[in-house]
């Protein structure tokens, strides 16, 4: 039934309805437009609408590895990189996961001294300038022997994180309401069996989109990596960087960029699939 | 089944004191609504019984045996919410097998119990919907068999027929009353309608601000009513004060009253009588045979189909009187009123207390 609305809703976009979607989208996806061209480019010099030269054509004249073969190639370090941000981006998520359920649970639901107080200490991060944060922890850190490892970058990714999370979460459980888990215990389920057959699947929606945004926050965090990794870990942002300093964005600095937003892509293509089939799917809501 | 017994049971939220103190016997196999006002405390009183909300003091009682501290899982008790909290993300055998499966019962007895309590409440043909695909009463009724397919040996609703319309909640009334019937299970439920109340329970408790005012089966509760606000929350309409002259005679501000003699009043205090609509007879000519010497303007006529309400003057007084429309009397004349003696409740006149 709502499928069908939806369809005839779409049957009677308006010209100027269309026109809309297609700035937006145009606004969207235009600027990755020229990183595209420019990383198959070979020679592309201003006034020039389009490259002059294509990578393709020159590959087997020229000297020196153009923009694929040497973002491909193990002296980009792109693969390493990569490995890297997926893994920071999926422990963070994780670890950020296991902390903000609890604590989200506690805010929605039950009413404390202190309780606006700590709302907004929760939101300071995302006050304070990312440097400061940056700085204070990197000496911490260097104390603790921390700088330059994955255990320093992770804490730092959950900083701005958390709060972020925490609020979505806290937003999904007072939609989620006491009644139904106060029903499970009635019907005779233990807390382990309310967890993993009521609150979490009815969470979900929620949670993979929480989820969804802590990994893309993470896998382009710059600067606190940039501390904290002392040139010793690298992710994708931080080797962007590296390329782009010299204030020009050649054609491997814009292969390398291209790469950098693959795995958000996929994700949200992925997570898209997943919360329409599992959770709307059947029919959420009332 | 069971006995459930409330002694001295008191609820304080913070500083708020939701239930004051509240006793209450519940008899094996009998049907008892909670009735009140709005934040009177029904739900508490029904959480408490579940124990999804532990008294601050007072017991609560399973046949006999103090049940205050077992955890809601141990109770076996049965509820079913306001809004039914039927899991939007399983099919409805999945819901109503909810309470077996976390038990651990055996694949091929849970298909059995299911089986058999989907056709109880009619609802076989829609296994394999979901929540959302399905109408408010059939809603309910998943919610009812998810409650029953577990045994409880008390059930619990919380004004289960509030979000129907109705035609519907006449029909679920009945059906819960011979459900309750042909499992005999005790059962609680709450409601701010009256009528529902009367029409499905046994006995009726009624609580205002956390206390218990009355608890009575529904014909004593309505002819009988122990207070005015009592009186007032089952619909009473004519309410008015009056002063006993003699143990058979009452004075009100429209007249004197022939009432039957009771024991526990005395001559010269200060009452309030309870004149029932339906059981005033109104007279277009006087008659010398009437109880009463009442008469007045009829100045409000209001047509119900069935019923015809008439508001009649009688000095400052007004009258609600509900008769049967086989005529139709205009507004405007004058009509003589009778009430049999034996028809008017006299109460007592309750010294208002502040309560917190
Ligand atoms: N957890 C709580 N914390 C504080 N006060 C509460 C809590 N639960 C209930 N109360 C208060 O206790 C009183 C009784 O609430 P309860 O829910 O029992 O009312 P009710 O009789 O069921 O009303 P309704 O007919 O509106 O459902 C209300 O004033 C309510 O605000
Ligand atoms: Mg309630």
């Amino acid at each position: 039934m709502a499928f069908k609305h939806v369809q005839s809703l779409s049957e009677r976009l308006s010209p100027f309805q269309k026109f809309y979607l297609i700035v937006i989208a145009g606004f969207i996806l235009g600027p990755f437009i020229p990183l595209l061209i420019q990383s198959f480019a070979f020679r592309w010099a201003w006034p020039d609408l389009l490259p002059s030269t294509w990578w393709l054509e020159q590959r087997d004249k020229s000297m020196l590895p153009l923009a694929w073969d040497y973002v491909f190639s193990p002296y980009s370090r792109v693969w390493e990189a990569t490995v890297n941000t997926v893994f920071i981006g999926s422990v963070v998520t994780v670890i950020c996961l296991a902390i903000c359920l609890p604590a989200a649970r506690v805010l929605a639901r039950e009413r404390f001294r202190g309780k606006s107080a700590f709302e907004f200490f929760l939101s300071l991060p995302l006050i304070v300038p990312e440097a400061a944060i940056g700085i204070a922890l990197l000496m911490i850190f260097i104390r603790l022997g921390l700088a330059g490892s994955y255990v320093g970058i992770i804490i730092a990714h959950l900083i701005p994180t958390i709060p972020y999370m925490v609020r979505m979460l806290t937003a999904v459980y007072q939609g989620l309401g006491r009644d139904f888990e106060e029903q499970a215990m009635i019907l005779g389920a233990n807390r382990r069996q309310i967890l993993w057959r009521v609150t979490l699947p009815m969470l979900l929606p929620g949670v993979v989109a929480g989820a969804l945004f802590t990994f893309l926050v993470s896998t382009n965090i710059f600067l606190l990596t940039f501390f904290l990794g002392q040139g010793q870990i690298v992710t994708l942002p931080t080797l962007l960087f590296s390329k782009i300093s010299g204030g020009t964005l050649d054609a491997s600095a814009a292969g390398i960029t291209l790469i950098v937003t693959l795995p958000g892509i996929i994700l949200l293509i992925l997570s898209e699939r997943f919360i329409k089939e599992e959770a709307f799917g059947k029919g959420f809501g009332n | 089944m069971t006995k459930v017994q409330l002694s001295g049971v008191r609820k304080v939220f913070g500083t708020f004191t939701a239930i004051e103190n509240i006793d209450l016997t519940i008899e094996s196999g009998e049907l008892v609504a909670l009735l009140g006002p709005s934040g009177c405390g029904k739900t508490t009183t029904l959480r408490m019984v579940a124990g999804l909300e532990a008294p601050t003091s007072g017991e609560i009682m399973f046949d006999d045996k103090d049940v205050s501290h077992l955890p809601v899982q141990d109770r076996n008790v049965g509820m079913v919410f306001q809004r039914y909290a039927l899991f939007p993300h399983m099919t409805v055998e999945k819901n109503v097998a909810f309470g077996l499966s976390v038990r651990k019962v055996p694949k091929a007895e849970i298909e059995e119990r299911l089986a058999e309590i989907l056709d109880v409440v009619q609802l076989s043909g829609f296994r394999h919907r979901f929540p959302a695909q399905l109408s408010g009463g059939q809603m309910q009724r998943v919610a009812i068999a998810r409650t029953l397919i577990t045994k409880p040996s008390v059930l619990m609703m919380d004004e289960p027929l509030a979000n129907l319309d109705t035609k519907l909640r006449g029909e679920m009334r009945r059906f819960i009353r011979n459900l309750q019937q042909r499992f005999g299970i005790t059962t609680i439920f709450v409601t701010h309608d009256q009528v529902e109340a009367m029409e499905l329970a046994d006995r009726v408790a009624v609580i205002f601000d956390g206390h218990l005012a009355q608890y009575d089966t529904p014909d004593t509760l309505y002819r009988r009513p122990r207070t005015t606000d009592v009186a007032d929350f089952m619909g009473a309409s004519n309410l008015f004060a009056a002063r006993l002259a003699a143990p058979d005679r009452a004075e009100t501000a429209f007249g004197t009253l022939k009432v039957s003699p009771r024991a526990d009043l005395r001559t010269g205090e200060e009452i309030d009588v309870v004149l029932r609509e339906e059981a005033i007879d109104m007279l277009e000519r006087p008659d010398a045979a009437t109880h009463q010497a009442l008469s007045g303007e009829i100045v409000a006529r209001d047509f119900f189909g069935a019923n015809v309400n008439y508001t009649v003057a009688c000095g400052e007084a007004r009258l609600s009187v509900s008769e049967q429309s086989r005529r139709l009397v205009d507004v405007g004349s004058t009509v003589w009123l009778d009430i049999a003696p034996d028809r008017i409740w006299l109460m007592p006149r309750r010294t208002i207390q502040t309560e917190i």
